[in-house]
């Protein structure tokens, strides 16, 4: 974006906006809930900013060493939370799991799309354009992961990363949220990082 | 050539193999004389990576490597690629190499004969 | 580009160390099998481009007089999806494995969303495939990555 003159982007604007006025026109307002931009490769990263904010709203220090209690416990709220936990590395200390809320109903009726929906398939060589959900559905994924890692001899820390509507989550309540499940579920008081 | 309104049958040859399928196989595999079937599979995911090839799956138990990688630039193209590692004996291993453009078969022997050149060369760089 | 080397032999603190900048970057692990060194991870977003909007606008601008013979607007698809993967592969190099390799490739996979044709609809969900090659993305991944294990990445 940075480069551009304003005069470029007022007509942009324009035309965007003459674009929208359009009768019959296929932006339909499931796109518009899209976030917008001049560069799609550029949703690679994350800004440096958002990710410093990030990391402490994601992360909590815990006072034990016993990794495999700490996974288990994880597992557990991951498993309350509704989300089917989709992948798991005990050596790595990683855990991932997926869910499915229907953000995108039909208005009328039911989608039958949606019902041969197939969520193991998710891999990305695939050339059918089911592969991953029903078109219009893509975005209801709900995506959490949670690493584990030594953080010195006495503690550990849990970091845990959620995506919504294909973005990051960059609440800092959900996580408080989440935390506060899994202290109960360890029997531990987690602390915030520094 | 298909005659009329009868569904096509298959031939009593459709389970076995034809000549060319044969000799594609001969192409497609290889022996090494190298005892540790996951520096092999090292290997093999190494040269994969030299060629360009993502890889997909790097299962160790069964020796199994997937990879595949975009026909650029041809962005709609997938070439696909499966590499089985079997010990033969404790000193011997197999490798076999299956590529597929799309749903089409390679049988171009080429193709595999550098793959397996790059896959020499990554086996002897690990093993220095 | 995509290889840097370490000197280390603790190849899961690599993988480990791998995954939490990838975390750090908002993707999800998909898939890892440390025998092998192998580590996959994904994420999802917008791949909404104002520019192909503004394409779109103007050919359904100069295709609206078809109108006239039933066939107008002409509203082109646009990149809607993207699902953005990392696969990251880590091997020891030497025969005592004091040194390591650590291998990164990052691509996406886009699909666009519905559009008209005449009297037709165009199907959502075309799909385009490409590597990322910019080098400053592979640069800064491996800054990351040796400042998370504390060692110096470096090329022969």
């Amino acid at each position: 974006m940075a480069g551009r003159t304003p005069g470029v982007r007022v007509i942009a604007a324009a035309l965007v906006g003459a674009s929208l006025l359009l009768p019959g026109c296929a932006a339909t307002p499931y796109e518009w809930r899209h976030d917008n931009q001049w560069d799609s490769r550029k949703q690679i990263w994350l800004s440096e900013e958002s990710q410093v904010r990030l990391r402490a709203a994601q992360s909590r220090v815990f006072d034990t060493t016993d990794r495999r209690r700490t996974i288990e416990a994880v597992v557990a709220t991951m498993q309350d939370l509704g989300f089917m936990v989709a992948f798991l590395d005990e050596e790595l200390g990683i855990v991932a799991g997926k869910k499915f809320e229907p953000l995108e109903r039909p208005s009328i009726g039911t989608d039958p799309f949606y019902h041969l929906y197939n969520d193991t398939s998710l891999l990305i060589f695939t050339r059918s354009y089911r592969s991953w959900g029903p078109f219009w559905h893509r975005s209801d994924l709900v995506r959490l992961m949670i690493t584990v890692r030594r953080r010195n001899e006495s503690q550990l820390v849990v970091r845990a990363s959620a995506q919504y509507y294909l973005r990051a989550v960059e609440d800092p309540v959900p996580y408080q949220k989440f935390f506060h499940t899994l202290e109960q579920a360890l029997v531990l008081q987690g602390q915030l990082v520094q | 050539m298909l005659q009329g309104c009868v569904a096509p049958k298959p031939s009593q040859d459709l389970l076995a193999p034809t000549e060319a399928q044969m000799k594609l196989r001969s192409v497609q595999t290889r022996t090494f004389d190298v005892k540790d079937r996951q520096l092999a599979m090292r290997g093999v995911i190494a040269a994969l990576q030299d060629l360009g090839f993502i890889i997909e799956r790097a299962n160790e138990p069964l020796g199994l490597v997937t990879a595949a990688r975009f026909a650029e630039p041809n962005y709609y193209d997938v070439v696909g690629v499966t590499v089985t590692v079997r010990q033969d004996t404790a000193e011997r291993l197999t490798i076999r190499a299956n590529a597929i453009y799309n749903n089409k078969p390679i049988d171009d022997p080429k193709v595999y004969q550098n793959f397996f050149a790059t896959l020499e060369r990554s086996l002897f760089i690990t093993r220095e | 580009m995509q290889t840097r080397l370490f000197e280390t032999r603790d190849e899961t603190e690599l993988l480990s160390a791998s995954a939490a900048v990838l975390q750090d970057l908002g993707f999800q692990v998909e898939e890892s099998a440390p025998e092998t060194g192998f580590l996959r991870a994904t994420k999802e977003r917008s791949a909404r481009e104002y520019g192909q909007d503004i394409t779109r606008a103007l050919v359904a601008i100069v295709t609206i007089p078809l109108t006239l013979f039933r066939s107008g607007p002409i509203i082109i698809p646009v990149d809607l999806h993207q699902k953005i993967a990392a696969v990251l592969i880590a091997r020891p190099i030497n025969p005592e494995s004091t040194r390591h390799e650590v291998r990164i490739m990052f691509y996406r996979v886009v699909w666009k969303g519905d559009g008209i044709a005449g009297e037709s609809a165009i199907p959502p969900g075309m799909q385009s495939m490409e590597m990322l090659r910019d080098p400053v993305l592979y640069q800064q991944f491996f800054a990351k990555l040796s400042k998370a294990v504390f060692l110096e990445a470096f090329t022969l």
